[in-house]
């Protein structure tokens, strides 16, 4: 009981501090905007952080390694490059979504 | 005086001219309102078909309105990582909003603390593009056609996405696990990514920490995604300088 407990306070945790991202990142310039100077430096820096965390959470979904154990490769990667390779040809992200469950749907089709 | 400043910007209905800007901004809007739908539907459906129960999947639309934070958050979640983890990666994602912020800031500093707060925390990229395509270059700022301008996007934007989550989290629910559902959030982070990567030291940088994040798994806590971030920023600086050089006579 206590386990559910303390999960539960885990997710409110992280529904709370997510909000507080949205506010700080959203509001933090129409609120103090007077006070916080953006070098141009840093804007260019930041460009780069927001691609290299997408890519840091999507991988390890897509191409999971645990340890002990050798990297797995499985039908979701494969998905997931075809669904690239459609975004490269349509440049729509929309069909992303759609290209990559209908290519998920029919590997797992094949190989169960 | 004391009557007229009171009832400024939202104290009472907007007048003629003020509906005109905010029926403006509502009519740009509709072009984008399908995508803010099927984005939302399918955030929706990621959040409950990653464990979350639909009371808290819930609150967190409801509360936290950041698509890309949102999605990053659930495998964080699932894998029981530190709330720390969770807040620094949904900070990362979101840091186009403090680019954004910067530049829209100068329009609104007239408001007051409370509606300036409210007018950035329903900031959207959407209303991003679309403000600063119609106003970039105006001399005029902080006017009111601004603030009603803005107010047409972003008011049926939270409205509009804000019902299609619920939708897909009441949705989701009743979905049978077979189908796999939670591979579309993957599949959306993914479309979120893409567009962003429009040169090369962007994608020097996606590989470089890509190449992190999966080797990283095999350490604790998470670091490979700490790691990632640090490498894949670094890489994109580099390359972006080393591109300037060759550039320069």
């Amino acid at each position: 009981m206590s386990e559910y407990w303390q999960y539960d306070w885990y997710l409110l945790g992280a529904v709370v501090l997510l909000a507080l991202c949205s506010v700080i990142t959203r509001a933090g310039y129409f609120l103090f905007g007077d006070h916080i100077p953006l070098p141009d430096s840093v804007r260019r820096a930041l460009r780069y952080a927001p691609v290299a965390a997408l890519i840091a959470i999507i991988i390890p979904e897509l191409l999971p390694w645990a340890q002990g154990e050798t990297p797995v490769i499985g039908i979701e990667i494969v998905a997931a490059a075809a669904a690239v390779l459609v975004y490269v040809r349509t440049r729509s992200t929309l069909m992303v979504i759609v290209s990559g469950m209908l290519v998920l749907w029919l590997l797992q089709a094949i190989f169960s | 005086m004391v009557e007229q400043r009171r009832s400024g910007v939202w104290g009472r209905l907007p007048n003629a001219t003020q509906r005109q800007y905010l029926k403006t901004g509502f009519i740009d809007f509709i072009p984008a309102m399908v995508a803010t739908a099927v984005w939302a539907f399918v955030t929706g459906i990621a959040m409950v078909k990653s464990g979350l129960t639909e009371s808290i999947a819930t609150a967190m639309t409801l509360m936290v309105y950041a698509g890309s934070a949102q999605l990053t958050s659930l495998p964080l979640i699932e894998s029981n990582a530190p709330l720390w983890l969770i807040f620094a990666a949904g900070f990362i994602v979101n840091i186009r909003f403090i680019i954004f912020g910067a530049a829209l800031y100068p329009f609104f500093r007239h408001l007051s603390f409370f509606k300036r707060l409210v007018l950035g925390y329903i900031t959207t990229d959407m209303v991003f593009v679309l403000f600063m395509k119609r106003y970039a270059e105006s001399k005029q700022r902080s006017s009111s056609e601004h603030v009603w301008y803005f107010l047409g996007v972003v008011v049926p934007g939270w409205f509009t996405w804000q019902a299609f989550s619920l939708l897909g989290i009441y949705f989701g629910a009743m979905i049978s696990d077979a189908w796999s559902l939670e591979y579309a959030a993957m599949l959306a982070l993914l479309a979120i990514l893409l567009p962003l990567v429009v040169n090369r030291p962007l994608i020097v940088c996606l590989i470089v920490a890509g190449a992190i994040a999966w080797v990283g798994q095999l350490l604790p806590l998470r670091l490979g995604l700490v790691l990632a971030v640090i490498g894949g920023v670094v890489a994109g600086v580099v390359v972006e300088q080393l591109q300037n050089k060759r550039k320069a006579p």
